[in-house]
């Protein structure tokens, strides 16, 4: 059986997650013996018309950056989205808070209406088109990233958590950001990281998206618990999860 | 067996002569915290601790913990870790959940080759209560003091540490602490002061009723509103169940090389309150409501693993009361709301 | 039970005898183990079924021990494992653990009884085992009723053995699908329990034994206790998720029972009362 084709795009985004995949160094000779790459900008000079999987990073946030990734799903038999971008539209839908108008003006001032700097409302990838896989994150979990792939390489459905980030923070035998008076977003955010920010001195961002069917209403509840107000759970969860279903608190 | 006084640097010199000898995991701080730990040097050992943030059954049934590797031609094969270590300074309570552990694991139904392997590799060091932490209701279960399982038990005492043998395995660990004075009657009488005093304080919380009446009266309170009013402020976040002692569930998942043919099957705890623990691969999920998992890990602790292994699986630790970041999950809260009625 | 050194879970290697597509989305499997030996499961008893990398799941048993020193399962394509045993040939490996659980009571106090088997979509698959082990010894039992359901004709199961069921005198068979889906169909259109009134069963000579979706199980018992049936005479086989197989991993507990210890096969006087249960 020949090696799937494997490419790899970006949309909107810092491109720090193909950076990650970059970083996996020696073990990118590893996940080459996997898929055959035929098209990826930051590592290979090649183009390819076709291919069997397909790795979207970054959001939608241009009209022609909609027709483009509708291309790319139809000569991809699986598509991946890669990073908060391209999975859930993460920093760049803080703009869907503004109106467009002044979302331009703001950021490019007199040159707001030339036309390459033409920006619409931000989509994630499958509010466009249908994604078959996610590796969350910002930036993505390399060690999700190799488990994503080798489970379409073994046809496979992915096991990507759907339960909160305190998991793996208990697991890790963190002490609770909460203990620190901080306000943490673990508790209503999607695990797979390894609770990275947690164990690395800092709360959860929420930077993989919510958790599905995240218990929003006790997020508000609890703040008082610990003097923090609903304002600032708003604050928190606007960063990456502007716009997502159950994050308008 | 032996029951010896150890003065302060006596014990630091048989800790370090233990960690001389091989594997030691003991308690140490973490940040304001406490956790178990690979111990270093003796100085590093705080068994004047309150609790730690994970029990000590890690060791026992570590968070991930490899069954089987498999590889290509060569089928599967089980991995059992048996290379031999001590664990210094489990408090009682710790000691009594390690206890239900065996029931579970080696006692009830078939053996779990992988938790005997290390069950026998262990050499435990229980330590009495020096300092009781803010949610420690140990007092109330009856696990405020421990008298088996341990290979050595320690208990603080006004001018040193009476320590005491309890199997062939702890009498050799003793051996490598050299001459040590045997302990005086008037040390033994302090001991057991300590013990007193500890059962009357690790009583943060109060439980109306005995620990024993649990089953019956969780027997009449399914349709309790306690239920639904806890599990509302529920996050299905399973901090409860991970930090908890006798918590043993597990998932197995299985984890490829690059080759895709040699692999490991490993398990990783798992935890009840957990939105998709009851769901099968078809997708149905035979408790999906937050209440019913809630209820589910208090029935399982004062009912369903009472009904197995004849005693009450909460030994007071407080760990969850601690980690619910809703603070809802205090067991003697929501039993006590049963013994009031309504 | 007990200790004999033996690791709980160790899959055995078995092969892959025979592969059949049954429906569109059921496929049927026949294995060998590769000692030879036969799996020495009793009927309603299931094993763990794993392939290396994607993982193992709990797979009902469905064919009587009387047949032979194979054994045979029929997999739904739901999930990683039954995703990748739909990919399977002969002569393919794969790692079995089992059989676990309780059994149908054939050899105990269904012996002499009358039997109504009522089957929902794949509660055929475990219940199969049952039904053919009857009917290899068949003087053992008195009347035998069949009554299976299926939502379309399309996703019938096993349907030259369902034909000669419905062949046999010494066997009433009667079906129904919910839906024909334009397809040629003959006998009833509706839910299973339209079928009970078109049988005569003693209540007090027959013992039941239901399997099929969660949601039948609470018609078909409402059905059975009008015809006059008591709860120690129905047997229920169900699903959960059986991770383990050996009553250690908790996913499996319908409050405080294991099923796959204490069940899956169920009298259902015995989980009448068990909140979860149904």
């Amino acid at each position: 059986m020949s090696k799937p084709r494997l490419a790899i795009f970006d949309f909107a985004c810092c491109e720090g997650c193909q950076l990650q995949i970059v970083n996996l160094e020696e073990e990118i000779l590893d996940l080459i013996s996997l898929v055959d790459p035929v098209e990826w900008r930051e590592a290979i000079s090649d183009q390819s018309d076709t291919y069997d999987i397909a790795i979207v990073e970054g959001s939608i946030t241009r009209p022609e950056d909609e027709e483009r990734v509708k291309k790319i799903r139809e000569r991809s038999k699986v598509l991946i989205a890669l990073g908060a971008c391209a999975a859930i539209g993460g920093v760049n839908k803080l703009k869907n808070n503004f109106d467009m108008d002044d979302v331009k003006k703001c950021v490019y001032g007199k040159d707001a209406d030339l036309p390459h700097l033409n920006t619409a409302m931000t989509k994630a990838v499958d509010e466009v088109v249908p994604v078959d896989f996610y590796v969350h994150g910002c930036p993505i979990d390399r060690d999700e990233f190799k488990h994503v792939v080798k489970s379409v390489a073994l046809g496979k459905k992915p096991n990507i958590p759907v339960y909160p980030v305190c998991v793996e923070c208990k697991l890790r035998e963190n002490v609770c950001r909460y203990e620190f008076n901080e306000l943490c977003l673990g508790p209503i955010t999607r695990a797979g990281c390894g609770a990275r920010c947690p164990s690395n001195g800092s709360w959860c961002f929420g930077c993989r998206g919510l958790a599905p069917d995240p218990n929003v209403d006790a997020a508000k509840e609890v703040m008082d618990k610990y003097k923090k107000t609903v304002d600032d759970l708003r604050d928190r969860i606007l960063l990456f999860n502007s716009k997502q279903e159950h994050a308008d608190v | 067996m032996a029951i010896k006084l150890f003065k302060k640097a006596a014990l630091k010199k048989w800790v370090d002569s233990l960690i001389a000898g091989g594997r030691v995991f003991g308690v140490q701080a973490k940040g304001e915290r406490f956790a178990f730990g690979p111990l270093e040097k003796a100085a590093d050992l705080r068994l004047d601790y309150d609790v730690t943030i994970l029990p000590p059954k890690k060791y026992l049934q570590p968070q991930t913990e490899d069954l089987v590797k498999f590889s290509k031609g060569g089928g599967y094969e089980s991995v059992i870790d048996s290379e031999p270590f001590v664990l210094l300074g489990v408090h009682p309570y710790d000691m009594a959940a390690i206890n239900q552990m065996d029931a579970i694991f080696l006692k009830d139904g078939e053996v779990d080759t992988h938790y005997k392997a290390r069950r026998e590799a262990a050499t435990i060091v229980a330590c009495d209560v020096e300092s009781p932490s803010e949610n420690v209701f140990a007092g109330c279960m009856g696990t405020a003091v421990v008298d088996k399982g341990y290979d050595v038990l320690v208990t603080a005492v006004d001018g040193g540490y009476v320590v005491e043998t309890a199997s062939p395995r702890g009498e050799k660990l003793l051996a490598a602490a050299g001459e040590v004075p045997d302990a005086s009657k008037k040390d033994m009488k302090k001991r057991k002061a300590v013990q007193e005093k500890n059962r009357k304080r690790l009583r943060k919380h109060e439980l109306k009723g005995e620990p024993l009446g649990l089953p019956c009266l969780l027997g009449k309170s399914e349709n309790h509103p306690v239920w639904e009013e806890k599990a509302r402020l529920c996050y299905s976040c399973g901090s409860c169940n991970l930090v908890c002692p006798t918590c043993y569930c597990f998932d197995v998942q299985d984890d490829t090389d690059w080759t895709l043919e040699s692999g490991r099957r490993y398990r990783v705890w798992d935890a009840c309150l957990l939105a998709d623990f009851a769901a099968v691969a078809g997708g149905h999920n035979f408790r999906k409501e937050r209440a019913a998992r809630f209820r589910h890990r208090y029935y399982r602790k004062g009912k369903y693993i009472p009904e197995k292994i004849g005693e009450i699986a909460c030994v007071g630790c407080g760990r969850c009361i601690t980690a619910c970041t809703a603070k809802i999950a205090n067991p003697v809260e929501v039993y006590n709301r049963l013994t009031e009625g309504c | 039970m007990g200790d004999n050194g033996k690791d709980i879970y160790l899959p055995a290697a078995a092969e892959v005898v025979r592969v059949e597509q049954m429906t569109k989305q059921e496929k049927f499997f026949e294995f060998r183990l590769a000692s030879g030996k036969p799996l020495g499961h009793m009927p309603g008893q299931f094993a763990e079924v794993s392939l290396p990398g994607i993982g193992e799941a709990p797979i009902s048993i469905s064919s009587s021990p009387t047949s032979g020193d194979t054994f045979e399962m029929v997999v739904r394509q739901v999930g990683n494992v039954s995703g990748a045993m739909h990919r399977l040939e002969p002569g393919d490996e794969v790692g079995v653990r089992g059989p676990f659980g309780t059994t149908f009571p054939v050899d105990g106090e269904l012996k002499g009884r009358d039997l109504l088997f009522i089957c929902g979509g794949i509660g055929l698959v475990p219940v199969r085992s049952a039904i053919n082990y009857v009917l290899d010894k068949r003087g053992d039992y008195g009347k035998v009723t069949v009554l299976f359901g299926a939502k379309t004709p399309g996703d019938r199961l096993f349907v030259d053995e369902l034909a000669a069921l419905d062949g046999r005198e010494d066997v009433e068979f009667l079906e129904t699908v919910d839906d024909t889906c334009g397809e040629k169909w003959n006998a009833c259109v509706g839910v299973i329990t339209m079928l009970f009134e078109k049988i005569e069963v003693s209540p007090e000579s027959t013992t039941s034994i239901i399997c099929g979706p969660p949601v039948m199980y609470k018609f078909a018992i409402m059905g059975l206790h009008e015809m006059g049936f008591t709860d120690d005479r129905i047997y229920v086989s169900l699903e959960r998720r059986m991770k383990c197989g050996v009553g250690k991993c908790g996913h499996c507990q319908i409050n405080g029972l294991y099923t796959c210890q204490d069940g899956p096969v169920f009298r259902y006087s015995d989980v009448a009362e068990v909140r979860e249960a149904i």
